[in-house]
Order: structure tokens, then C-alpha cells, then sequence
């Protein structure tokens, strides 16, 4: 099965899937209380949490370098991050869901990102969702994350091609 | 006075490079092998010999990069057939040319020569400073190397003559006082010389170099050097791996004073295989800085050493060391999300 999704200027084609959804929209109901990734798409043994950043669409105020790694390094994106992953996972519960283990996946559309800048991101992640079974847990919230540019995203996952559609108009 | 192109054929891992150096500051990067150090050192020798004598240039070459034996014909890229190793150096206007050609006989012995023999008229201000300290092992090194054949590349004994060299009069009539200032404060005191020996002299009372860490040491060297005039404006700095023993705490200091004597004139050349070095260059250079990265590496078709050059470190490419970090996030997410990427 192959499911197109969209979310501003950046669609993704999800194939080889049991199910994929859009979650971030009007049919999750709770987004008046409630954080919510943008999509959820479901593996036999898995759930998958994605979340798009793009401050580099064609609309974005965020044009120069300097610009979008202040954004990429503020605090605040790491806290929307966090809350939409733990939101949505305890939606997710609410709805007797959670019984796979979830994946977090951000894609943060700026070009320039490094490794280095990725693998930052990604650790700051791991210790504030956080990751894996801390003490005294029986369980994980997340299992584990991954954060990516467009780059770097498609390369990792050809089932979850991503494409931006004002440059390919 | 600036190194201005170096052009080099069947010299060492290089069958041809053709560089045009940035009058500011030149990164290196690249694998292991793929020729920085040579560069540098190939500019370096063309900065600093002498001697009178249509050799001289040839025998400053061969005492910093210690073939065997001392041998000439050991700087000649190694192939199956023999070809002549030509060398070109241009300094502003003047160019420096040498050959070693492979005359043959038993044994064979190298034919070269240099010309451009007004080339030391003016002489040029250079420092190369190795990757390894030599400031803690200073006394009797000089009187050894004098003395005896040990087998230092020159390179360690010319960087301890510039380091003893005696403070000028007044080092802010080239360099401002505060650059100083910002390498005292990190190391929390100033370079003092009794002897032969180097020591920290600050509020802990003096510490030998020998007790130093060795990165401090690094950063005691640059002030030694800013401080007696060996980085005045018209020099030219050859820093081969800056981070080495360095910690990377360090690095923003390193780069702000390097970009200052930038901009005051100082040309500078760095081998490097850090990223923090890079970074530290990208976000500290302004506008106006003058930054070149040129990425050393093996071309895929050829096999030999070509070189690219860019005014971003994040648009160096082919870059090792973003590769490495590229293979290290690679497996990190490998490990992190298994089965998924």
C-alpha cells in the first residue's frame, strides 16, 4: 500500500506500510489541548512518529544562514519537539495504540545541516524525550529517534521518500 | 609579503597541483597522505632558505623533509619510470623554480637546480610550527642538532629559534597589545625564558613548560611568537594540525587570534582534520576576512592528489572530516532505529 501525505510544501510518499495517517489535522480532535505530530504510520512491530520543521519553505521570513541555525538551535524547538512526541503518545495510548514500539522521526528541512549538527540535535533529543527505559520504567515512551535534513532523510529511508513541491512544479 | 600560486609537478604524492593561496588565511584538508604537510612545507622551504647557491632552496627541502639518507631523489613521486620533479613558488611577483632530474649512473644521483636568485633579497617572516611541541624538550636540542646528525625534521629546530628570539621593543607597534592579552587570559599568565627553559609565569608562581599541558603550551608559543615579532604583518604562518593535544575549548581563541593577524597581514596556512577548527572559522570570519578551504584528495578516475578550493567550510568538497562525522551519524541512527534505516 502507498499513502502520499502532505504537509505544507513538503509531501511524503509512504510505501510497504500497514497503515499511515495524517495526525496533526482535524480528526484528532484534542489539538485545542494536546500536541500532535504530524503523521503516524504503523509497522507490524512498530509506530513511527513524524514530525516536518521547515523554515526553509518558500513562504518562510527565515531566509538567511545565520537565520535558520538560530532556529535550529533554539531552545524552543527542541521543547515543541519533545511535547508533540509525548502528546502524541499518550493519545496514542488513550486509544490502546501503543502496544508496538514507537519511533520518533524530525525532518528539519535546512539545507546546510551537518552530521554534526544532526547528531547534536538527535542526542538533545534522546536525553530530553527521553529515550529508551530510564530507572524505574518497565517500558519505553520512545524506543528511539532520529533527526534529518531533506538529504539525509531520503537517503536513510526509501519507503519514506520526501519531496518538496515548489521545486518540483 | 605573500605566497601567491605553488605549482608542483611529481613531487612527492603530487604528480601536478597548481594552488593559488588566499593572502589570508588557507585551510588544508584532506585524508592521510594526500599532501597538506608537503604543501606547507614546500612553501615554508621556499620562504625561508638563504643560502647562496643554486641548491640551496633544493638542500632547505631536503633538511625539513628528511628523506632517506638525505637524499634528493627521495622527494620525487615515485613511479615506475623516471620523471623530473619541478617546483614553482611565487611570492607576489618573484616565483622561485627548481628542478630534480634523475642522472642516471651508479648509483644515480640528482641533477637540480634553482633559479630565481634574487629570490632571497627580501627575506620573508615565516614560522612553521609542527604538530608536536617541541618548547618542553627545548634545552640543549639546538647545541644536540648543531653537534650531532639526529634525525629531527628542521622544522623543530626552527621553531625553537624563533621561539627564543628576544621580545621586541614595543610588539604593539605591529600587533595590538589586547591580541596578547586574549591568549593571557586563557592561559592565566605570560612566557618567561630562564636558561633554556620555558615556564608559565602567572598567579600560580612559575611552571615549568615540561609540567604544562600541552595545549597550553600551544597557545604559549603563539603569544612567544606574536610577542617578538615573528607574526608581524608580511608574515607567514604554517600551522600543521593546530588541534592536536588542543582542547577543542580552546580552538575559539586559537581562531579569533588567527583571524586577527589575518587581518593584519599575516598569511596563514593551517592543515587541519578538525571540524570545531572549520566551524570555528565559518562563524568567527567576517565579512571581509579573507578564508580559503582547499580540500586535498585522491581523484577517483586518476588516482592522483587533486585539490578544490571553497570560501565555506561547508561547501569543502570532497571533506574527510565531514565524511567521518556523515559515517559516525550514520551508524548512530543505524543503532537508534533498527531495522528502519
Amino acid at each position: 500500500m502507498t499513502t502520499v501525505l502532505e504537509e505544507r510544501d513538503l509531501q511524503i510518499t509512504i510505501s510497504h506500510a500497514e497503515a499511515a495517517r495524517r495526525f496533526d489535522g482535524p480528526d484528532h480532535g484534542l489539538t485545542h489541548c494536546m500536541n500532535a505530530v504530524d503523521f503516524v504510520v504503523e509497522f507490524s512491530d512498530r509506530l513511527l512518529f513524524i514530525e516536518f520543521k521547515d523554515p526553509q519553505h518558500p513562504d518562510s521570513n527565515l531566509s538567511s544562514d545565520e537565520a535558520l541555525s538560530a532556529y535550529y538551535q533554539s531552545e524552543r524547538i527542541d521543547q515543541e519537539l519533545v511535547y508533540k512526541c509525548r502528546d502524541s503518545f499518550l493519545y496514542e495510548w488513550a486509544a490502546g495504540r501503543t502496544e508496538r514500539e514507537v519511533y520518533y522521526l524530525v525532518l528539519i528541512a535546512i539545507d546546510h545541516l551537518t552530521s554534526a549538527d544532526l547528531d547534536k540535535k538527535k542526542r538533545d533529543l534522546d536525553r530530553k524525550l527521553p529515550t529508551g527505559i530510564p530507572n524505574k520504567w518497565e517500558r519505553p515512551i520512545v524506543t528511539g529517534c532520529g533527526v534529518f535534513n531533506l538529504a539525509s532523510w531520503n537517503e536513510q529511508f526509501p519507503n519514506l521518500q520526501v519531496r518538496r513541491l515548489s521545486s518540483q512544479a | 609579503m605573500t605566497i601567491t600560486r605553488v605549482k608542483l609537478e611529481n613531487f612527492t604524492v603530487f604528480e601536478s597541483l597548481d594552488l593559488e593561496p588566499s593572502p589570508g588565511i588557507n585551510v588544508l584538508v584532506g585524508a592521510n597522505g594526500t599532501g597538506k604537510t608537503h604543501l606547507m612545507k614546500v612553501c615554508y622551504a621556499a620562504c625561508v632558505f638563504y643560502d647562496p647557491g643554486e641548491d640551496a632552496f633544493l638542500r632547505k627541502l631536503v633538511s625539513i623533509f628528511l628523506p632517506s639518507n638525505n637524499h634528493p631523489l627521495g622527494l620525487v613521486k615515485r613511479y615506475l619510470e623516471d620523471k623530473t620533479t619541478n617546483i614553482a613558488v611565487s611570492l607576489g611577483s618573484r616565483m622561485l623554480e627548481s628542478h630534480i632530474t634523475k642522472n642516471w649512473g651508479d648509483p644515480p644521483t640528482p641533477r637540480m637546480g634553482s633559479s630565481g636568485l634574487n629570490w632571497s633579497a627580501t627575506k620573508v617572516d615565516s614560522v612553521y610550527i609542527p604538530p608536536k611541541d617541541m618548547l618542553a624538550n627545548a634545552p640543549g636540542f639546538r647545541s644536540l642538532y648543531a653537534a650531532r646528525e639526529v634525525h629531527f625534521e628542521e622544522t623543530y629546530l626552527d621553531i625553537l629559534d624563533r621561539a627564543y628570539l628576544p621580545p621586541l621593543r614595543n610588539p604593539a607597534e605591529f600587533v595590538p597589545a589586547h591580541l596578547q592579552g586574549r591568549l593571557e587570559a586563557e592561559l592565566g599568565g605570560k612566557v618567561t625564558i630562564h636558561g633554556e627553559e620555558f615556564f608559565l609565569s602567572g598567579e600560580q608562581g612559575e611552571i615549568e613548560f615540561t609540567l604544562l599541558a600541552e595545549g597550553l603550551r600551544k597557545l604559549g608559543l603563539l603569544w612567544l611568537l606574536i610577542r617578538n615579532g615573528s607574526l608581524r604583518p608580511g608574515a607567514v604562518l604554517f600551522w600543521d594540525e593546530p588541534e592536536t593535544n588542543l582542547n577543542p575549548k580552546l580552538y575559539g581563541v586559537v581562531i579569533e587570534v588567527l583571524l586577527e593577524l589575518q587581518r593584519l597581514g599575516v598569511q596563514i596556512f593551517l592543515a587541519t582534520h578538525d571540524y570545531v577548527i572549520l566551524r570555528e572559522l565559518d562563524l568567527q570570519a567576517k565579512e571581509d576576512d579573507k578564508v580559503a578551504f582547499h580540500s586535498l584528495f585522491r581523484s577517483e578516475e586518476t588516482g592522483e592528489i587533486e585539490c578544490h578550493t571553497a570560501d565555506k567550510s561547508l561547501d569543502i568538497h570532497p571533506n574527510a572530516i565531514m565524511e567521518a562525522f556523515d559515517s559516525i551519524y550514520d551508524r548512530e541512527i543505524k543503532r537508534s532505529l533498527p531495522g528502519l534505516a
